[in-house]
């Protein structure tokens, strides 16, 4: 059963431009000059219930823009929407009962309270039952391991924790759907990992459907079995994600540093992101990848090694322009 | 030397008591600044959907935030008054007529439920105009000139007085100040009736004004 429907859909919105300077500041006074934006047209996505679908694209490809029109937050300026049943943007409290939305750079915590008040304040907002809430709250603190910090103000907490926090809040009330945008931005690789633990149990028991944004591979690739690619606000790709990943995350980034400063002129042949007297980045194949680190190996003394996938705007964009070669 | 200090039969003991303690105690309770100041900052950084997604009344909201603020503020005004009176020994004349005095209880609360809404409805302006200091700075003049904290309005021509009475400015701070000091009983039925009107106007207003500005709003950011 679809939770989640779009069709056509699309948002523009204008822009206000001036002149620099101050001629330009009092021309604008009199004569509003704008721009219009398409940050998501034409969209069409079918979620089905328990789905955990990833969202991917880079900086300004209309991801959190589709987010808010799904939760309402904005509106769409045409096409069609059904979230839950609902039109989002009506904003009805029982449509609001049905999502969580859990953004990494805006907070839903009130900073003034600590953590264990902020949940009664949720219990009360969504008027979540006394055994239903002890229920929750008992089985996200036993996941998270958070219960020594309950009662810290959550201005203290560190950006690890509040994330924690934020993701308990946002599951009190047995959400259908939750909404993730880029829950794991800034975290330490430990937390990251914690988090996606915790996403993938919350999706598996509860069985809520979850849309997760990230400009970490490592989170879509572990979490989402399917996922949507966006760019310039049109969908590139919508289909399985080891499959996309298989398709066009062709390289990998390898960064050594060497004990001493020596001409790695076999390296040349790769394309190199960075070259310093001690340093090299270099993008390489995946299939020659394990050759070249077996002469890398054999031919320096290395300090460090450290082998990356792709950038995620490189893959991206490789979807977008429907081609093969690797940009340094 | 109480003659001499008499300023339209208001006796320089009522004086003190209004200008010093009374009006001022009723004015520093308004808290409700706050709320246009939060809203505009919080749609300006793009963090007031946070409010948005979670099934509570906006405005409902801010005035319970603003009700908590004030009964804080109170506890601490009430000392501070307490002391004034009695630790510099200041002999003000109060009301002791119950009448006035829950009528200057009820105003109180209509014009700190009316300042809430006032701010609430400035705030949200700021997903039309972007920028409200005007708003702000305009509606501090106003309110400073005709809640009487700048001067009595005891001290303004009748005409003046006549039209602001239909303002409910009027009835926020200058009225209860009033009724508090034993005068201007006389205008308890008609500024409830002013003031509620006011308060069920921008119940309306507010309503009509979010659901228009936030569905035209096109910052994205919020």
């Amino acid at each position: 059963m679809n939770i989640i429907e779009t069709r056509n859909l699309t948002k523009t919105y204008q822009r206000f431009t001036k002149e620099p300077g101050l001629k330009g500041s009092i021309k604008s006074l009199f004569k509003r000059e704008f721009t219009i934006k398409t940050a998501v047209s034409g969209f069409d996505l079918t979620v089905q219930e328990g789905e955990f679908l990833g969202l991917i694209g880079p900086n300004g490809a209309g991801k959190t823009t589709l987010v808010k029109m799904l939760t309402g937050i904005i509106a769409p300026s045409s096409g069609e929407i059904s979230v839950a049943g609902y039109y989002p943007n009506r904003l009805e409290n029982s449509f609001k009962q049905e999502y969580a939305v859990v953004m990494g750079q805006k907070s839903q915590l009130f900073f003034e309270l600590s953590a264990a008040d902020t949940f009664l304040l949720f219990k009360e907002l969504y008027h979540i039952p006394e055994e239903e809430y002890r229920k929750n709250l008992d089985y996200f603190i036993k996941l998270f391991g958070v219960s020594d910090i309950l009662d810290v103000q959550v201005r203290t907490l560190s950006l690890g924790e509040r994330m924690k926090m934020e993701l308990i809040v946002a599951l009190l009330h047995n959400p259908k759907i939750l909404f993730l945008d880029e829950p794991t931005i800034g975290l330490d690789a430990v937390a990251q990992k914690q988090i996606r633990q915790f996403l993938k149990e919350v999706n598996e028991t509860k069985g809520t459907t979850i849309i997760l944004t990230s400009h970490y591979m490592e989170d879509i690739k572990s979490l989402c079995k399917r996922c949507v690619v966006i760019n310039g606000g049109i969908k590139l790709y919508d289909g399985d994600t080891d499959q996309l990943f298989a398709n066009y995350q062709t390289h990998k980034k390898i960064t050594i540093s060497l004990e001493h400063d020596k001409t790695c002129s076999f390296l040349h042949e790769h394309v190199i992101l960075e070259a310093l007297p001690y340093k090299v980045t270099l993008l390489v194949k995946k299939e020659e990848s394990q050759e070249l680190l077996k002469d890398i190996f054999s031919r320096y003394d290395l300090n460090d090694i450290s082998i990356e996938e792709e950038d995620i705007g490189n893959v991206v964009e490789r979807i977008y322009t429907g081609k093969s070669e690797v940009k340094a | 030397m109480n003659k001499y200090l008499e300023i339209s039969k208001i006796t320089f003991k009522a004086q003190l008591a209004w200008r010093f303690d009374i009006n001022s105690f009723l004015s520093q309770l308004d808290m409700s600044g706050e709320v246009s100041n939060e809203l505009s900052t919080r749609i300006r950084s793009g963090t007031f959907s946070k409010y948005m997604v979670i099934p509570v009344n906006i405005q409902g909201y801010f005035m319970a935030q603003t009700a908590g603020a004030s009964v804080f503020y109170l506890i601490f005004n009430l000392i501070a008054a307490i002391v004034w009176i009695f630790v510099f020994g200041i002999n003000f004349t109060f009301t002791t007529d119950p009448r006035l005095m829950l009528a200057a209880l009820l105003l109180v609360l209509l014009g700190l439920i009316f300042m809430i809404q006032l701010n609430y409805f400035l705030g949200l302006l700021t997903l039309k105009f972007q920028d409200i200091f005007l708003f702000l700075m305009i509606k501090s003049n106003i309110v400073a000139f005709i809640a009487g904290t700048l001067v009595p309005l005891a001290l303004l021509p009748d005409f003046v007085l006549q039209i602001m009475r239909y303002f409910p400015f009027y009835y926020t701070s200058y009225l209860p100040s009033m009724l508090l000091i034993g005068r201007n009983g006389n205008e308890i039925g008609f500024g409830l009736i002013t003031l509620g009107a006011w308060v069920l106007l921008f119940t309306g207003i507010n309503k009509i004004t979010y659901q228009r500005l936030r569905v035209k709003y096109d910052g994205v950011g919020i």
